[in-house]
């Protein structure tokens, strides 16, 4: 048997729950708020991914003073252990080279979301958004991978190394990842709440349920629309970033279809439409992503023939199709929006 | 561009595109009929591969009983799929991004528990066994009796599905769904019935494509997932409506990932690696710029217009 760290696992399935919980938020308030089926999801979230493996490679150096070594082929092995003494010895240099990959990550994504939602207008019916939403992301991933020097291609890029890398031990090194995640979660959190409680927020979820309405009404959807995706591009950008961090990781590969259904999942069995809901739905798929993958070691190492890895990928499907059938509203349904004057006026008729 | 090659990519986009042709007609009915985007229509076309992949292990078997067996199985798959999961969705009148997202799901269940049986009887990169022989040779084209099989069966296939469409009472009543789904129920059609017949015909069709597909490389339980959406591209060429446009559009999106991306990669210099970006690039332009697609130069009226 193997022994299970309880400290470290907890730590593990809370940092991946704040990761989880940017990208979840982030597709709630594009789809569950707005009604806008972004099916690319994948491709805000790898925006960011790819954004950190071209600055760590090339920026990193150039903040701690030292010279850029090309990151692929030959002079691979030598970048990767400049980044790491780096990492471990310069600190500042390290955080302002987050702080830079953030915001470059951040105006990226939403630039691109921004210019995604006026793609809408051209297309003949509404789900068309989906599928180009979709292809884009995949024209992405396999543009990138193609330009052999910008993430190495197939290789990809390792030694993304967290923040904290510098410290002596490697517990509070991701404890305080773990916190940073869980901030900047926070922090989209209550912002998203803020919004979808704004004036702003009632008339995306206008628009959600009725566009011509909501036109009719005066309203300027398609700019309310493109504010909505650049907001929601900028979100799963970021947790894009601290994707690529907690993995180490740069790589193509991980920023596939199945990446956009995990977050699809995440909204539709916590709630669509509800913030609260979306980090229900986060907390509930880091906690099986993680016991998914002990499970598989522990079968594996008992001899089990059956390949338990594949398990997870079965359970999510079933989970999506248990949910989209007998609660289509997830598990914590969005409730309805009430305003003050809404609520004086419940009270005054006493009701 | 030396000739040989040219020859070589041209006979490979009859192969590929015959290929394709047979599952975007599938991908065409269940949008037409059923309203449905079907992403899990890919992993019909790898459960059929993987069920001649098993009769043809058990021995040496008539590639006819091989076609047979990979059409049962994917109708059954496709079925199930409608009963168990579409038809009571449907029923409850959801939006058309709950079908979908359903449709993904389905995929996701029967991809990896194909992947638990291929690694539990350790199917891995194997192809489908069938005697091989080369029927014909000149210069450096080869051809084999695979090609032989893949390509007259398909095209015979979708002539075959073509005419019912167009010929039978069956075909007049899945028209008649297409076309406005409250009228043919009104007139008295078998809606359910029909139904239940269409996604028959489109999960069989797609696993006998998978059949063909094992044929020519390694069955794994990926295929048809690589090959969605060049399939969804060449249905969105034909409008996702047109018989005609739809099959069209599966030579023109095989013509272009292989005549012409060894074209670029001869002339231009283009990386092979971008090959699969190929059928993604002609989506996003067609639906874009010309959602119709095809449709139009075949206006006939038979086809599953809306």
């Amino acid at each position: 048997m193997i022994n299970i760290d309880i400290g470290a696992t907890t730590v593990a399935i809370l940092t991946l729950f704040g990761i989880y919980a940017l990208m979840a938020i982030s597709l709630n308030l594009e789809y569950g708020v707005a009604g806008v089926p972004n099916f690319g999801q994948a491709l805000f979230v790898s925006i960011g991914a790819y954004v950190a493996g071209i600055t760590y490679t090339r920026l990193l150096p150039l903040l701690a003073g030292e010279q850029v070594i090309h990151p692929c082929r030959q002079t691979m092995g030598q970048a990767l252990q400049l980044r790491s003494e780096i990492m471990a010895t310069q600190p500042v240099a390290g955080f302002i080279n987050l702080g830079f990959t953030f915001l470059i990550a951040a105006v990226l994504a939403g630039l691109v979301g921004f210019a995604v939602s006026y793609v809408t207008l051209r297309l003949k019916e509404e789900w068309f958004l989906a599928l180009v939403l979709l292809v884009g992301g995949e024209i992405v991933r396999i543009v990138v991978r193609g330009a052999d020097d910008l993430i190495c291609s197939h290789n990809g890029i390792s030694g993304v190394a967290q923040p904290f890398y510098f410290l002596d031990d490697p517990r509070a090194s991701a404890v305080l990842f773990m916190l940073l995640a869980l901030v900047l979660a926070a922090v989209a959190y209550f912002y998203s709440q803020r919004l979808v409680h704004s004036p702003f927020g009632r008339m995306l979820k206008g628009l959600r349920e009725n566009e011509e309405v909501t036109r009719g009404l005066g309203k300027g959807i398609s700019l309310a629309r493109a504010r909505i995706m650049l907001i929601g591009s900028m979100i799963a950008a970021v947790g894009g970033v601290l994707f690529a961090l907690n993995t180490g990781f740069v790589n193509t590969n991980d920023y596939v279809v199945t990446l956009t259904l995990d977050i699809w999942v995440m909204v539709v069995l916590g709630g669509v439409g509800n913030n609260r809901g979306a980090l229900l739905g986060a907390l509930l798929i880091a906690i099986m992503d993680r016991i998914t993958q002990i499970a598989a070691i522990v079968l594996n190492m008992s001899g089990s023939p059956i390949e338990f890895n594949y398990a997870r990928f079965i359970l999510f499907g079933v989970i999506l199709l248990l949910m989209l059938r007998y609660r289509p509203g997830g598990l914590l349904p969005e409730s309805p929006l009430t305003t003050d004057a809404h609520e004086i006026l419940r009270r005054v008729r006493g009701r | 561009m030396p000739t040989a090659l040219l020859v070589t990519s041209v006979v490979n986009t009859i192969q590929i595109g015959s290929l394709y042709a047979l599952m975007a007609l599938g991908i065409t009915l269940t949008f037409s009929v059923i309203r449905l985007p079907n992403f899990a229509h890919a992993e019909y076309v790898t459960v059929g591969a993987f069920a001649a992949l098993i009769v043809s292990l058990s021995g040496e078997v008539n590639p006819l009983v091989i076609m047979t067996a990979a059409f049962v199985v994917g109708a059954l798959a496709a079925l199930v799929s409608h009963l168990a999961v579409f038809k009571p969705l449907e029923g409850r009148n959801v939006s058309l991004y709950t079908l979908i997202l359903s449709s993904f799901a389905v995929g996701l269940i029967l991809r990896y528990i194909l992947f638990m049986i291929a690694d539990y009887f350790d199917l891995f990169d194997t192809r489908i066994r069938i005697p091989l022989q080369i029927i014909y040779r000149e210069g450096a084209l080869i051809l084999t009796n695979v090609f032989a099989w893949v390509a007259p069966t398909s095209i015979v296939l979708v002539i075959l599905l073509t005419t019912l469409l167009n010929g039978t009472p069956l075909g007049r009543e899945m028209r008649a769904l297409a076309n406005n789904i409250g009228l043919a129920r009104v007139i008295g059609i078998p809606v359910e019935r029909v139904k239940n017949y269409t996604w028959v015909l489109v999960g069989g069709l797609a696993g006998v494509a998978g059949a063909l597909w094992g044929l020519q490389t390694a069955v794994s339980p990926l295929m048809g997932w690589v090959a969605i959406l060049s399939v969804f591209a060449a249905a969105i060429l034909g409008g996702l409506s047109s018989f005609s446009g739809t099959i069209l559009g599966a030579y023109v999106v095989a013509f272009s990932e292989n005549t012409v991306m060894l074209f670029l990669n001869f002339n231009f210099g283009v990386d092979l690696a971008y090959k699969p970006a190929i059928p993604f690039f002609i989506i996003i332009v067609v639906l874009l710029i010309r959602p119709q697609g095809f449709t139009e130069l075949f206006n006939r009226g038979r086809d599953l217009q809306r």
